[in-house]
């Protein structure tokens, strides 16, 4: 084993060369001032101090608002599918899982343009409603839009790890339930669903982290004028070409993302010790 | 004894392999009923069919006299013992004990009593708080047990619940669990694959083979009077050989007469003989009623195995006496250890 332990040594370089490095440089340049001028560096905390003006912080408020929707529309929408996938047979639970990964295999990217043409003032929806003599409904650059696009995007993650954990369920446990006395309502609230917890606490990491962060979707089906934390980001770095300010916010976002994490850890410990170790965790 | 469970003409089947193939059994109270078989037989389809977690082909199921083949698991008056506990992973040994009074609704302190009864009555006293995840195999078991019997059924169904234990736990548990099913006084109905396990605590044994009832009966009648030559086979060791029987009380094989005590058979039927291993005498060889040669002698604790060939056949018999292997030897046995079974399929 000895001998393959230095096969860890040019992933190490990898990952310093192309990880390490760009976050240091978002450090630095978050602490210091203006300009790209390599050799000018000042520390300061202004970055900082900026971004706590209203502005900036209704931005952040907005971005936790619109992940938190998200991830509870993920669960409340995610949980049932998981269940009633989990309950089919073996070959029918392969084929909807393949499907419901299926959308992940096109680019991000692309499927939101495809949201675009279906949600427009001219789009499909648009054209039926109009067919069935309905008014047209503005649907594109609305919060609707918004968070269809980012639960249909995050949707799958939430279903593939609450999914993971319901296949796993021992069945012996429901039938001993049923065998207590345990009608399924019962046996779902005390035995089903605390099982699943830990698959639920990954699917909120899974959807919070990204959806909390996202800019693509806002940007296309939210419009120029809808300002979620990744677009002010990305603003700051592509329009208005203020690095500083940027990597100031990235950090920012940084520490939130990492404190939920350990949050949600936490709560999945928590959950866990009582819940035991045969639950199943995803990680 | 009142009959509680009668089963009537159970047909099941899986993807098109018949599993039952039409059984009728009855069951009565405080009975202490063994299905027993190799695994695949059915008797594990014909326990959850009781339990309600699968439903028959064909046939009804009677308890107490009702038709409860529609009855969902949770209305059954019977709790089932699992084949792997199924103890509730995310709680305590209290809360998996209690869990059917609660859902029963029973208030707090009957609940608290009765479960602390119950976990005495298993030897688990002091265990109300450990996590049942960190308990032993013999001590989950227990749990289960506790946790079945609490609801006070008037059946308990066991299936396999020894199977994951190690020998020594596993026959201290045969006693306890007969021990419980005479303190509480309902009927068990168990299953498994284990013939010693079923002649040491069963009332009746119900021996199955293939999805078919191959005879019921004591643990005496089962081992001293097999209806066939699987029964013979499956339960205990035996020499099984073919012969044909003469007339009343003379039946033939190896090419020698001998007298019997069965009778009413068809003149010159062809039969199936079972001679036990421990009914046979190894004698000096002008005693004996069949000649033949030691062939092996194998030391097992008690007794020793030993084998011996004769021009017809091998010979298994179980002695205490040590012999010499290749010495010529006398084959004795008397008339009441020779048992006629009908040939399967011919009765």
């Amino acid at each position: 084993m000895k001998g393959y332990a230095s096969l860890v040594k040019p992933y190490i370089l990898w990952m310093s060369l192309f990880i390490v490095v760009p976050m240091l440089l978002i450090v630095l340049y978050a602490f210091t001032e203006h300009g790209n001028a390599l050799m000018a560096f000042r520390f300061t905390l202004d970055n900082f101090m900026r971004f706590f003006d209203p502005v900036f912080i209704k931005v952040l408020f907005k971005s936790l608002e619109v992940a938190i929707i998200t991830t509870v529309l993920c669960i409340i929408i995610g949980y049932p599918i998981a269940y009633i996938i989990s309950n089919t047979s073996e070959r029918t639970q392969t084929l909807l899982i393949l499907l419901i990964t299926l959308p992940m295999w096109i680019n991000m990217l692309v499927r939101t343009y495809a949201w675009i043409s279906i949600l427009s003032d001219g789009g499909i929806l648009n054209s039926i409603f109009e067919f069935f003599g309905l008014a047209p409904i503005k649907m594109m650059y609305t919060d609707f839009a918004v968070m269809l696009g980012m639960v249909y995007n995050f949707l799958p993650f939430m279903i593939i790890s609450i999914y993971t954990v319901l296949a796993k369920l021992d069945r012996a446990l429901i039938h001993a339930s049923h065998d207590l006395g345990a009608n399924p309502i019962q046996t779902f609230l005390r035995i089903v669903l605390p099982l699943s917890m830990p698959g639920v606490i990954s699917g909120i990491t899974l959807v919070f982290l990204p959806a909390v962060s996202t800019f693509v979707i806002p940007k296309f089906l939210g419009g120029g004028q809808y300002m979620l934390i990744g677009n002010l980001i990305e603003n700051q770095f592509i329009t208005v070409g203020e690095w500083n300010f940027g990597s100031a916010i990235s950090l920012i976002m940084a520490v939130i993302i990492m404190g939920s994490m350990i949050l949600t850890r936490k709560i999945d410990r928590d959950a866990s010790d009582t819940a035991s170790v045969e639950g199943g965790k995803l990680w | 004894m009142r009959k509680l469970i009668e089963f009537q003409n159970i047909v099941k089947s899986f993807n098109d392999s018949l599993v039952l193939k039409g059984i009728n059994l009855s069951i009565h109270e405080n009975e202490f009923v063994t299905l027993l078989g190799p695994s695949g037989c059915g008797k594990t389809t014909l326990l959850r069919i009781l339990g309600g977690f699968i439903s028959q082909n064909e046939g009804h199921v009677y308890f107490d006299d009702i038709e409860i083949s529609n009855v969902p698991p949770y209305k059954r008056e019977i709790n089932t013992v699992f084949q792997r506990y199924a103890l509730f992973p995310h709680m305590n040994v209290f809360d998996n004990v209690a869990f059917g009074l609660r859902i029963k609704k029973q208030d707090k302190n009957t609940i608290e009593q009765k479960v602390k009864k119950m976990l005495k009555l298993v030897n688990l006293e002091g265990y109300e708080d450990r996590p049942v995840t960190l308990l032993s195999g013999g001590q989950q078991q227990r749990v289960a047990i506790a946790r079945a019997l609490v609801n006070e059924p008037m059946v308990l169904l066991l299936d396999e619940p020894l199977g994951a234990l190690d020998l020594k736990l596993r026959k201290e548990m045969q006693i306890e669990l007969k021990k419980i099913q005479q303190e509480v006084g309902i009927t068990f109905i168990y299953v498994t694959h284990d013939q010693e396990e079923a002649l040491t605590m069963s009332d009746t044994i119900v021996v199955m083979n293939a999805g078919e009832i191959q005879q019921i009966g004591t643990p005496t009648d089962i081992y001293n009077e097999p209806e066939n030559r699987f029964v013979a086979d499956f339960i205990g060791e035996s020499n099984i050989l073919e012969g044909v029987m003469l007339e009343d009380y003379k039946v033939k094989f190896d090419d020698q007469v001998f007298e019997c005590i069965d009778y009413g058979f068809e003149d010159n039927l062809e039969v199936d003989i079972v001679l036990r291993p421990e009914d046979i005498d190894i004698v000096p060889i002008e005693m004996g009623r069949i000649k033949g040669v030691i062939k092996s002698s194998l030391f097992k604790g008690v007794h020793f195995e030993v084998v011996v060939e004769t021009p017809y056949r091998e010979w298994i018999i179980h002695t205490t006496d040590k012999v010499e292997v290749d010495k010529e030897v006398g084959l004795h046995f008397f008339p009441e250890d020779i048992h006629i079974m009908y040939k399967m399929g011919t009765y």
